[in-house]
């Protein structure tokens, strides 16, 4: 006790320009996770919608990707992926990486890091994406049809608007999770705030790089799980805020789609 | 594709067995912690519920493999000779121990007012009525969200196998078994399998103490 709660271990943390450095790094998980979110809400959308298709194969093709990625381990796919991906496409990932890009994610596992965080999410969303739309009245979709809207109308025009609504908060939670397991892409060397507070750590403890003393990583790993903390916080405050709006500009009792189970 | 199974079949065991001693450890640890801070989240004392508030909002939000790091290297910096399972089954355990809370409340807040103001009626304390009431009740209609959590925390057992070198589970194994074979499809695919073996058992089981015990609201 005495020793997490020693100032020196904690001044530590904000000399020089460590608490910078995991600050940048922290801004890197952030930019995965959100471009993760955006690929993998288009592409859950389209996996939705073949899960609710009439015509079988596509049906069948849909709903197996969605059981097949939402029951394996996210870091046992994000490995697989590493270790499959080809070495062509990681060079082509070095040459050809859009500049604006952090170097974190200019590196050459980065595809695979990405790959495995929308494959997942994807097929995390699609659920949440079928729920909403199966929870609407049926009566909503025949009253399309009836006037005459084609099934791309009924969707685009009728359904999609009401059922994606209803969707946000539970998006919203699915963006935390998502937020949270862009430490995973550490173990494959990718520089996010994880990987950077264990180089912070290590380089530390040698006398030549950091000065004498070990590092205190417990107290740089506290303060990475704060940074987490905060953000999702707000996240999962903006969420209930949505809520809440929802709620009242619909002035409908109904129970918004329940969130997964994202343990 | 079978050999590779079949070959390598004593490591796969061995990470099948590693990673369900894992898991049944952080249950117990998840299901303790979860329904104490359930009960801190629906005490009649503000500062209590507070705290309660605080341990779920802290431990839902922070990445698991952050409090793996804090958990093992972390506290051995601090000199305190923590084993690697202790370690791993408490930061797993606690991790998913905010999202029992969660559930669990959400559980309580589902049995109607009226039991509880009859166990007070009865003279019973408000613990008492919570112990023997309230939660007994509650964990009937909350089964099918804790297998749902159980299940996500089969997966997040890789997590810890991968951060803690010490705890060889079966995607370690499986790392292995693709370092001495070169067969990483193949290696891979049998992994999911093994843990896929885990969560079906899983579902299979609350499945059934659903229909055994479940209550439906």
């Amino acid at each position: 006790m005495s020793y997490l709660l020693d100032p020196d271990n904690w001044e530590w943390v904000f000399t020089g320009n460590n608490a910078r450095f995991l600050l940048e790094a922290f801004a890197t998980n952030v930019q995965i996770a959100l471009i993760a979110m955006v690929l993998a809400l288009a592409l859950g959308l389209v996996l939705a919608l073949m899960a609710i298709s009439t015509f079988t194969p596509v049906r069948l093709a849909g709903k197996g990707w969605v059981d097949v990625f939402r029951n394996i381990p996210l870091i046992l796919l994000i490995l697989y992926l590493a270790l499959s991906l080809p070495e062509s496409l990681r060079g082509f990932w070095v040459d050809n990486a859009p500049g604006f890009l952090p170097e974190a994610l200019r590196s050459q596992f980065v595809l695979a890091g990405i790959g495995g965080l929308v494959l997942y999410n994807s097929a995390v969303l699609a659920e949440v994406f079928r729920a909403g739309i199966l929870s609407l009245d049926s009566g909503q979709r025949e009253a399309a049809a009836a006037l005459g809207l084609s099934y791309r109308q009924q969707m685009r025009l009728v359904v999609l608007p009401q059922g994606l609504r209803r969707m946000v908060p539970a998006t919203v939670s699915q963006l935390i999770t998502l937020n949270k397991d862009t430490t995973l892409v550490s173990i494959i060397a990718i520089q996010e705030v994880v990987r950077s507070g264990r180089v912070l750590t290590q380089t530390a403890g040698n006398p030549f790089a950091g000065g004498g003393v070990d590092a205190p990583i417990l107290q740089v790993m506290i303060f990475i799980g704060m940074l987490f903390v905060i953000v999702n916080f707000a996240l999962s405050r903006l969420s209930r805020r949505l809520e809440v709006r929802e709620g009242r500009r619909t002035a409908v009792r109904r129970p918004p789609v329940a969130e997964p189970a994202a343990a | 594709m079978i050999n590779v199974l079949t070959e390598n079949l004593d490591d796969f065991a061995a990470g099948l067995w590693v990673t369900t001693r894992l898991v049944a450890g952080s249950f117990v640890v998840a299901l303790v912690l979860g329904t104490l801070v359930a009960a801190l989240r629906v005490a009649d004392t503000r500062t209590l519920r507070r705290l309660g508030t605080v341990y779920v909002e802290i431990f839902r939000n922070v990445p698991l493999l952050v409090l793996l790091f804090i958990a093992f290297p972390g506290v051995l910096r601090g000199g305190v000779e923590i084993s690697p399972w202790t370690a791993g089954i408490i930061a797993l355990g606690v991790y998913t121990s905010a999202y029992v809370a969660e559930v669990l409340r959400s559980g309580v807040a589902a049995v109607s007012a009226g039991q509880l103001e009859a166990g007070l009626s009865l003279g019973l304390t408000r613990l008492a009525v919570l112990r023997r009431i309230v939660l007994p009740q509650a964990f009937r209609t909350v089964i099918g969200p804790l297998g749902s959590i159980t299940i996500a925390m089969v997966k997040n057992s890789a997590i810890v196998g991968a951060s803690i070198v010490a705890l060889p589970d079966i995607l370690k194994e499986a790392r292995i078994v693709n370092s001495n074979t070169f067969q990483t499809t193949e290696a891979f695919f049998w992994a999911a399998v093994c843990y896929l073996l885990i969560t079906v058992t899983v579902t299979v089981v609350f499945r059934g103490l659903e229909t055994r015990y479940a209550i439906r609201r």
